[in-house]
């Protein structure tokens, strides 16, 4: 039903946002899994990585991570994002959905394949004249870290919020995550207090670089997008941008939209409308709504266990 | 009361007769058109949805699909709303209307609406006797002598089950998700979204009256009770019709959320290819006789002419189902638009013509465009009727109508509008129109308009016209008696 141009598609960069994400998506979501990988149906990550909240966690986490000079550095300097940022952006995504719903060989391989990239990603950052290296294990845990609390940020707000004993559940599954990509075990918060002194503990090596500046400038504006697609897109890097600790925000120098902080329950109900509407749009994709049913009849014949 | 299962066999045209001889040709004069139509009849209603998005999802053999189907059914409220709140299910229903504002919408747009409608399964046997039981007082196996707990097709916003009520009858049942009332009424809340949606769906519809038809429609939806009324208003105007039935509502077993009518069995839309020709002229002649009877002698007009909705016995006679969409009209609304058809039609006078459109609020007051300009774009909408004898319905027909319809470059294009209360209306070229040109479907159509016009209130000009016009007399004194 597409074979004819569509309106508002242009060539700039972010064209084919959501074409690209349903692509990494789709093909990280196995078939025929060897095994149930490192979280399984029943787990917590997966409910939380399916929650309609997810395109808010993916933004502030990006945001978060992107406020250490030094993995802010190591991305700036080597990925090439300004080339393909849209491409970048759907290789993350095809990573950690594979980590999370593939067995644990693929997730294994992927990790595997994301340490060697890592072993050629070091260098000096310009800001603070520090040595920086991607496989440093003080760099991929707070690169974790703003994962995890970013999903856990974004549930509370604007998804279904996860019960106490879930949350802490959700960080000690997700610790796996994080071992695959070389973090000792005994470093890596197994909880969300632990997850909570982790992140006061890291807050002062923080801070926006020009390169964060850029990187993020692009992200809220992402310039190209299609039509139906720009003006959800602003909702939804607003509700990131309230969903970010205050003190990120200000290191940013961005205020909450009205109505989101605190969020009220109408702005709430906003979002998650806007975000109901990415989501339909993100299911028209080829693909999608059979991954998503090969996960739901997993993860019911997991519940009848 | 299998709601269109045979749609996708619709959606490809059927290798039949002429149109076999030249498949290439019927789809060169208009691709973009041709596409929107078939985009129509996919897009416009829900009921075939379990079965079209079946065989692409999984190719095993029928009973497979229907295990995986109910594997994933919806056993919540809460899944339910996961699956058609923020703001799903007013996009499905958008996706529905479509069907008239379908040359409006992107690609894109229409994808989106059209997956949204694949992507709900049914609910589970339990969750749709939990409504049954909440509607009902009692649940379906006590309220009903024989309850079927598979459900026969998708409806609009629920799901059809077949019963067997306690005094024998046959029935269908159709139950609401539960909690979908509420998800949607919250949704159709966020005008500042839905504005958003629609004006880059839809660039070139008029948004505010699109999303006040949309509130309304959908407002109506939610409560059964409503479509009840409906169904059974037609089922008393037709009764003892001799071609045209409408099942009659149980009203005693129908309630907000659950709507029971008598069960009817027929041959879907899709077998008509396989019936003889003259088979096919007596289907069309009811269904039209259907739209315009209905829309002339009781003034009501039933939006949804989805080839789901209409089951056939053979010899003309025709079973209408699905009285979700019904627009009434006030004397007021209707005089108009029979003076339109009398001034060009009957009188042939265009400037009464003109006036009539103006009066009508379909063309702006002293617009700067000559009568003849204005006679010329509207004249295809009454190209069947403006003359005696046989002429048959094409497919070139429907798609020549649905294209003058959205000719945003016409020299009117800038003074015609379409006033809410006709909004509907737009389903007879769009909807009528194509379902006719399918059938290819032969009769006089103009003699069969003069029976109906009020204005002219010709002699019966076929055997069903006969056999109704027998009909209106019993039933006149029958009224008297």
């Amino acid at each position: 039903m597409t074979t004819g141009p569509e309106p508002g598609r242009g060539t700039a960069a972010a064209a084919g946002l959501v074409e690209r994400f349903a692509e990494a998506f789709t093909s990280a979501v196995p078939a025929d899994p060897e095994d149930d990988g490192f979280f399984g149906p029943a787990s917590v990550t997966w409910r939380v990585s399916a929650d309609l909240s997810a395109p808010v966690a993916g933004l502030r986490s990006l945001m978060m991570q992107a406020l250490h000079p030094l993995a802010m550095a190591g991305v700036d300097q080597h990925s090439g994002w300004r080339l393909d940022p849209v491409g970048r952006l759907a290789a993350t995504s095809r990573y950690t959905t594979t980590v999370c719903y593939g067995d644990r060989a693929s997730a294994a391989g992927a990790a595997g394949r994301v340490r060697a990239i890592h072993e050629h990603v070091r260098g000096v950052d310009t800001v603070t004249g520090r040595r920086y290296a991607a496989s440093d294990p003080a760099l991929l845990l707070w690169v974790h870290a703003a994962l995890v609390d970013s999903a856990l940020a974004a549930c509370a707000l604007f998804g279904t919020p996860l019960p106490g004993a879930d949350a802490d559940r959700y960080v000690a599954e997700m610790t796996v995550a994080a071992e695959l990509l070389g973090v000792p075990r005994q470093t890596i918060p197994d909880s969300v207090a632990a997850l909570r002194r982790y992140l006061d503990r890291v807050r002062p090596e923080l801070g926006r670089t020009p390169a964060a500046a850029e990187s993020m400038g692009y992200l809220l504006r992402l310039p190209g997008l299609d039509e139906e697609i720009a003006a959800l897109w602003q909702d939804i890097a607003g509700a990131a941008i309230a969903a970010l600790p205050r003190w990120a925000r200000q290191q940013y120098g961005w205020q909450a939209p009205p109505g989101l902080d605190p969020v009220t329950p109408e702005r709430r109900t906003q979002v998650r409308q806007a975000l109901g509407v990415l989501d339909a749009v993100f299911l028209a994709e080829p693909g999608v709504l059979e991954a998503r049913q090969r996960l739901e009849l997993r993860r019911r014949a997991a519940m009848r266990k | 009361m299998k709601g269109g299962e045979d749609e996708g066999k619709v959606a490809q045209p059927k290798g039949r007769g002429k149109r076999a001889a030249q498949p290439a040709g019927r789809r060169s004069p208009g691709l973009r058109v041709s596409r929107g139509l078939a985009a129509l009849r996919l897009v416009a209603r829900g009921g075939a949805r379990y079965a079209r998005g079946a065989p692409r999802l999984f190719a095993a053999a029928g009973e497979h699909r229907q295990r995986l189907r109910n594997d994933l059914a919806l056993r919540t409220a809460e899944d339910v709303a996961a699956t058609l709140g923020t703001m799903k299910g007013v996009l499905m229903k958008l996706g529905q209307m479509a069907s008239y504002v379908d040359e409006g919408l992107s690609p894109a747009a229409r994808r989106t609406l059209s997956r949204l409608t694949d992507s709900v399964p049914p609910m589970s046997p339990e969750l749709a006797a939990q409504v049954v039981a909440e509607e009902l007082g009692r649940p379906p196996e006590r309220v009903f002598g024989t309850w079927d707990p598979e459900p026969i097709a998708a409806a609009s916003i629920g799901q059809v089950h077949r019963a067997i009520t306690r005094d024998g009858r046959a029935v269908a049942v159709k139950v609401q998700y539960p909690g979908i009332a509420e998800t949607i009424e919250a949704d159709l809340g966020n005008v500042a979204l839905l504005r958003r949606m629609l004006k880059i769906t839809a660039p070139a519809q008029d948004v505010d009256a699109l999303l006040a038809e949309l509130r309304d429609r959908v407002t109506e939806e939610l409560d059964y009770r409503r479509e009840a009324r409906n169904q059974q208003f037609f089922a008393d105007y037709y009764r003892g019709h001799p071609t045209i039935g409408v099942p009659g509502i149980i009203g005693e077993l129908s309630a907000r959320r659950v709507v029971t009518s008598e069960l009817a069995d027929g041959a879907r839309f899709a077998e008509l290819a396989g019936w003889s020709q003259a088979e096919r002229d007596l289907a069309g002649e009811t269904i039209y006789r259907f739209v315009f009877r209905s829309l002339y002698g009781a003034r009501a007009f039933n939006g949804d002419p989805h080839p789901g909705n209409y089951l056939f016995h053979g010899g003309g006679r025709v079973t209408f189902l699905d009285f979700g969409l019904v627009k009434h009209f006030t004397a007021g609304e209707m005089a108009p638009l029979a003076a339109m058809a009398r001034h060009l039609c009957v009188d042939r006078d265009p400037e009464a013509f003109r006036r009539a459109m103006e009066e009508a609020g379909f063309l702006v007051p002293d617009a700067p465009v000559p009568t003849e300009a204005v006679v010329e774009h509207m004249a295809v909408f009454y190209d069947t009727v403006r003359e005696r004898g046989p002429r048959t319905m094409t497919g070139e027909y429907a798609t020549a109508v649905t294209r003058r319809f959205f000719d945003f470059r016409s020299p009117l294009a800038a003074y015609a509008r379409i006033p809410r209360s006709y909004v509907i209306l737009q389903r007879i070229n769009l909807g009528v129109f194509a379902l006719l040109g399918e059938l290819s479907a032969t009769a006089d159509w103009r003699g069969i308009a003069e029976e109906i016009w009020p204005f002219v209130q010709g002699p019966p000009c076929t055997p069903m016209g006969e056999a109704e016009a027998a009909w209106r007399e019993a039933r006149r004194l029958g009224r008297s008696a």
